[in-house]
């Protein structure tokens, strides 16, 4: 095997693990609040989840070639590598996304940590974005793009970033606020049930968006590798090997559930009833399936984060711990700089080692720090059995200083 | 910052769709359940369920009438997504949902 091809085996086998991560840090995005409210089993809840995050990826067979494209210039308009990136079996390129995909996945897993929800697709983009600077320079970075649609880390990760959250809250604030008002008098045993099989309903839709929105980034990543590598040449479509890979590594990573995302999401920011669950979940599948329908990308997980909050604004009387919101907020807000920083180290250390070894060294330096802080979770597990204990603020803030 | 003009653009577009099916079949969803209660006569007082007197049919089918919308609302967003992955696109040119070529 040449140098260039264990590189290769390395970035498909990290760009599994970066999906796998991308589903366990975003099963609370559509399964939270039915777990909080008791509509669904946490078990019985991952499970569907994942199931119809499965369904979701295989139903994505739109060209994801041009993931990387939005936010780096390493491609070509039609998704292929540009030809200057890949002498020696395109060893540049592969390092570049293998790098970006370290720094992704390190981010996915220190916010899991601290039960943050942040977004996958930005880790994912900042890893990227701090490889390619390391590697290219500030010309290797794609800003703005060229103004004739949103582009480039403005339009397809700032932008969206502040809109899709408030415009998610206001949608689900408005639907919990005539909610109660439509309901309020009805007997309780009626409108929990009923609104629990809302929930469920809503919840699975946006299981299955996620599916179909985050799948298919990683399914790019891999295709443009392959390309990178001279192992596939069609940038038109994903190989069928792909496309299943993925689909299992995002649904095993949300069968997995990452429970400290999902009690910050479903305990911490409110305590959630069964009709602001319903009314948060369809504001999140609304907003995913309308602007992907439009063609805008956008964070599931800011998406979800807003519509809690904004159930929570929309409920007469009810309490938003709004600090934990803040916590949140700047955890979206460093999420760039930080996976980025992360990548463009990962990418000097494999550049200055160099030939198979940096690579291999790269890979080494993840899985110690993953591994480090997996071990750092189980000091204060969060599982299916305590995902749902009540909600105390202060020891709760002391455990996560206590873990960061 | 012609990017933020777009996404200004895009943003309101986003917002107006999804209060109409994101935040109003969730309502009518509530309609529903409202509906249902309203069939059996149960209502709440000082958080007590109180039986209202005799059950009233009408109800039932109002409740009938807002789930079924509901489920073809939800219908349609699945479609949306199976149909964008497949290359389609679900057109609103004739009022009535249907499936175009994108």
């Amino acid at each position: 095997m040449t140098t260039a091809t264990v590189l290769l085996v390395l970035v498909v086998a990290v760009a599994l693990a970066f999906d796998f991560t991308n589903g366990f840090h975003d099963t609370g995005n559509a399964m939270a609040t039915s777990i909080a409210t008791g509509a669904l089993r946490p078990k019985v809840a991952v499970t569907l989840s994942a199931i119809l995050n499965l369904v979701g990826a295989f139903l994505s067979v739109e060209v994801a070639l041009t993931v990387t494209n939005a936010v780096i210039n390493v491609q070509n308009s039609k998704g292929a590598p540009n030809p200057e990136l890949l002498a020696d079996g395109g060893y540049a390129l592969l390092l570049v996304i293998l790098a970006g995909l370290v720094g992704g996945i390190v981010w996915n897993v220190l916010t899991w940590l601290l039960g943050l929800p942040s977004s996958s697709s930005h880790a994912l983009f900042g890893g990227l974005i701090g490889s390619a600077i390391a590697a290219l320079g500030m010309s290797g970075v794609k800003w703005t793009g060229d103004g004739s649609k949103l582009d480039g880390v403005l339009g397809k990760v700032v932008l969206p970033a502040i809109a899709s959250p408030v415009i998610a809250g206001v949608v689900a604030a408005v639907g919990t606020w005539v909610i109660f008002r439509v309901v309020s008098g009805v007997a309780q045993r009626f409108s929990d049930q009923g609104f629990r099989w809302g929930q469920i309903g809503s919840a699975s839709l946006v299981s299955l968006a996620h599916g179909t929105n985050d799948a298919q980034k990683t399914m790019g990543v891999i295709t443009l590798a392959l390309i990178a590598a001279g192992y596939w040449s069609d940038t038109t479509s994903v190989p069928t090997w792909v496309k299943v890979a993925c689909a299992l590594a995002i649904a095993v990573g949300t069968y997995i559930g990452g429970w400290r995302v999902i009690r910050t999401l479903g305990k911490g920011l409110i305590e959630i009833s069964p009709p602001q669950g319903m009314a948060a979940e369809s504001a999140s599948a609304a907003v995913i399936l309308t602007s992907s329908h439009l063609g805008f990308a956008l964070s599931t997980t800011q998406v979800a984060t807003g519509s809690i909050l904004g159930s929570g604004v929309g409920r007469p009387g009810a309490h938003v711990r709004w600090h934990i919101a803040g916590r949140m907020v700047t955890a979206w807000i460093i999420t760039l700089p930080a996976a980025g920083l992360v990548g463009a180290v990962m990418w000097y250390l494999g550049h200055l080692l160099g030939g198979v070894l940096g690579p291999v060294v790269v890979v080494l330096v993840l899985a110690a720090l993953s591994t480090y802080m997996w071990l750092r979770s189980r000091r204060h597990p969060v599982d299916a059995g305590n995902v749902n204990d009540e909600w105390q603020p202060t020891v709760q803030s002391v455990e996560m200083e206590r873990v960061s | 910052m012609n990017n933020v003009t777009l996404a200004l653009d895009g943003a309101w577009k986003v917002l107006v769709t999804s209060l109409l099916l994101g935040a109003g079949l969730p309502v009518v969803f509530a309609l529903g359940v409202r509906a249902r209660a309203l069939a059996a006569r149960v209502a709440t007082q000082d958080g007590r369920d109180v039986d209202g007197g005799r059950p009233n049919p009408v109800g039932n089918v109002l409740a009938l009438v807002c789930f079924v919308l509901v489920l073809m609302g939800i219908a349609l967003g699945i479609t949306i997504v199976v149909a964008s992955g497949f290359g389609k696109a679900v057109s609103f040119q004739h009022i009535y949902p249907t499936l175009v070529s994108k």
